[in-house]
């Protein structure tokens, strides 16, 4: 099993992209611990990795406060001894979408999960990854995070924000083992997304600007994420990985 | 648990270069031999029939499946061969693993050139050739995975002008490819390698400039070919079903390093 024996934090584990890593990555030998504000969809998903006889357990995380942070780290390591992996997943859009129709409000709150809460739990995981000998960091960025759009501009700045917060964090760490990457989604068949998908002509946009002619599901992140989890890429740091169908490549 | 099934079960890869140039792992005999670990029926290509033997040992020894063709990849007709001889043995073809490729130094003002045609043929011109015979072939089946290697050269400077701009025009290649075919199924990416140590550059290194190589990098460790050889695994299996038109750098961190970290961290021993 490719994570057999390491410990995972994921924020944002309770639905989308975070509940389909939380599946692959106990389905691959490691213990997860699913950390979200939703909590029964997060309790739904340690059930279900339990019932398939994985290791999970639910706890409840704001990643907008660093109190909730360092609890969230310190229950795993209680729970399961370490702490190898952390996936920053937990994500918000919205905001707002020119800069001018961006209130001062939707900015923070967009900036206060999207970049300051990988801030929060980075540095509250680094002395655990440090006293394991090593660890990796996922940060899930955006297509978003490369490039720009006509609007969105709140989670176009957060999501570059953490392309580049990834990029330090990868310097800074990379003599003690620890890596730090970043992965960039397309258009996912996601809760986030949802409203773009439900209005037929915005769908079509979308479907129409990906090579590969189709959405991407969660499980099409995930398997990245578990590839940079992964002992297999133990000489990427500071890297970014497009999951997107080809959007960005044209 | 649920059972861990391999990765590459029932595909059928080529990968050219898939002989070392010298003693120890390259990154084709890496990519190969982990493709057949994970099921995958390999055609190991190489213009050197008995550096590609020795791959096919190696892969045969643990289990795997794979044979040989002898192939020069900037000629045309050996391309088609390749592709019609992978089809003839295992039925399809789903994966290509444009490998191949070669190192030239020099300014423009210094490069012969045939030399500066020598390395565009080989290095960009035989992803062309190998993929315009292989694609239909992937279309046959349903769609296909090809992983071209460009190089973190295509992205600074590094005092090999020939050689950066092949694996430059690898990237714009790799991206055209991903938008033309993506409608077939076929998703077509390229990993960007950093310093690793292989039997290609062997030849040039002495300890000090291993050593060099190592540390300039964050996470000072040394690359080595099962490095990209795991990427081009993820690329090529179904994991990666979404991913198309990526350049995937796998350099220990070389990347996101300003010219001024890069050098104060080059003159360091260790951290």
């Amino acid at each position: 099993m490719r994570l057999e024996g390491k410990v995972a934090l994921i924020s944002g584990g309770a639905r989308g992209m975070g509940a389909a890593e939380a599946h692959l990555f106990a389905r691959e030998g490691a213990s997860v611990v699913i950390a979200d504000v939703l909590e029964d969809e997060g309790r739904q998903v340690e059930a279900q990795i339990s019932e398939a006889g994985g290791q999970a357990i639910f706890l409840r995380l704001d990643v907008t406060s660093e109190p909730d942070w360092i609890q969230a780290v310190a229950a795993a390591v209680s729970r399961f001894g370490k702490l190898d992996i952390l996936v920053n997943n937990a994500g918000v859009g919205g905001g707002g979408r020119t800069v001018e129709e961006t209130t001062e409000e939707g900015w923070d709150s967009v900036m206060d999960v999207n970049a300051k809460g990988v801030f929060l739990g980075t540095k509250a995981a680094i002395p655990e990854m440090r006293r394991a000998g090593g660890g990796s960091i996922i940060n899930i960025s955006s297509i978003y995070g490369l490039v720009g759009s006509g609007g969105a501009s709140a989670y176009h700045a957060s999501k570059g924000a953490v392309r580049l917060l990834t990029k330090s964090t990868a310097i800074q760490y990379a003599g003690e083992g620890i890596r730090a990457n970043s992965v960039h989604p397309g258009f996912i068949e996601t809760p986030m997304t949802a409203a773009i998908r439900a209005d037929p002509d915005r769908n079509q946009r979308l479907l129409s600007g990906t090579p590969v002619g189709r959405l991407g599901v969660p499980e099409d992140v995930a398997y990245g994420v578990l590839f940079l989890a992964s002992d297999e890429s133990s000489f990427m740091t500071g890297s970014e990985l497009v999951i997107d169908g080809g959007w960005t490549a044209h | 648990m649920m059972e861990r099934r391999p990765r590459l079960e029932g595909k059928v890869a080529i990968v050219t270069g898939a002989g070392s140039s010298g003693p120890g792992i390259g990154n084709g005999k890496a990519t190969a031999v982990l493709f057949a670990r994970e099921g995958a029926k390999v055609l190991l290509v190489d213009a050197a029939e008995e550096r590609a033997i020795e791959t096919q040992a190696m892969i045969n020894e643990e289990g795997g499946e794979a044979s040989v063709f002898q192939a020069d990849v900037t000629n045309s007709g050996h391309c088609r061969l390749m592709v019609e001889a992978a089809v003839e043995r295992y039925g399809r073809l789903d994966i290509l693993d444009n490998n191949v490729g070669i190192s030239r130094r020099g300014t423009v003002v210094e490069v012969d050139e045939e030399d500066w045609d020598q390395v565009m043929t080989v290095n960009v011109k035989s992803v062309v050739l190998c993929s315009r015979y292989a694609i239909p072939k992937m279309i046959d089946g349903g769609g296909g995975s090809i992983i071209n290697i460009s190089s973190i050269a295509a992205l600074r400077a590094h005092s090999s002008t020939p050689y950066s701009t092949s694996k430059a025009a690898v990237i714009g290649l790799t991206m055209s490819m991903a938008a033309d075919h993506g409608r077939d199924n076929i998703r077509v990416n390229c990993i960007a390698p950093g310093l690793v140590y292989t039997p290609m550059v062997a030849p040039r290194m002495d300890d000090t400039l291993r050593d060099r190589r190592k540390t300039a990098s964050p996470l000072d460790t040394e690359g080595e070919a099962w490095d990209i050889g795991h990427a081009a695994v993820y690329l090529a299996s179904d994991e990666a079903r979404w991913v198309s038109g990526i350049v995937l750098p796998v350099d220990a961190g070389l990347l996101t390093l300003s010219p001024v970290t890069y050098d104060s961290m080059s003159q360091q021993t260790r951290y």
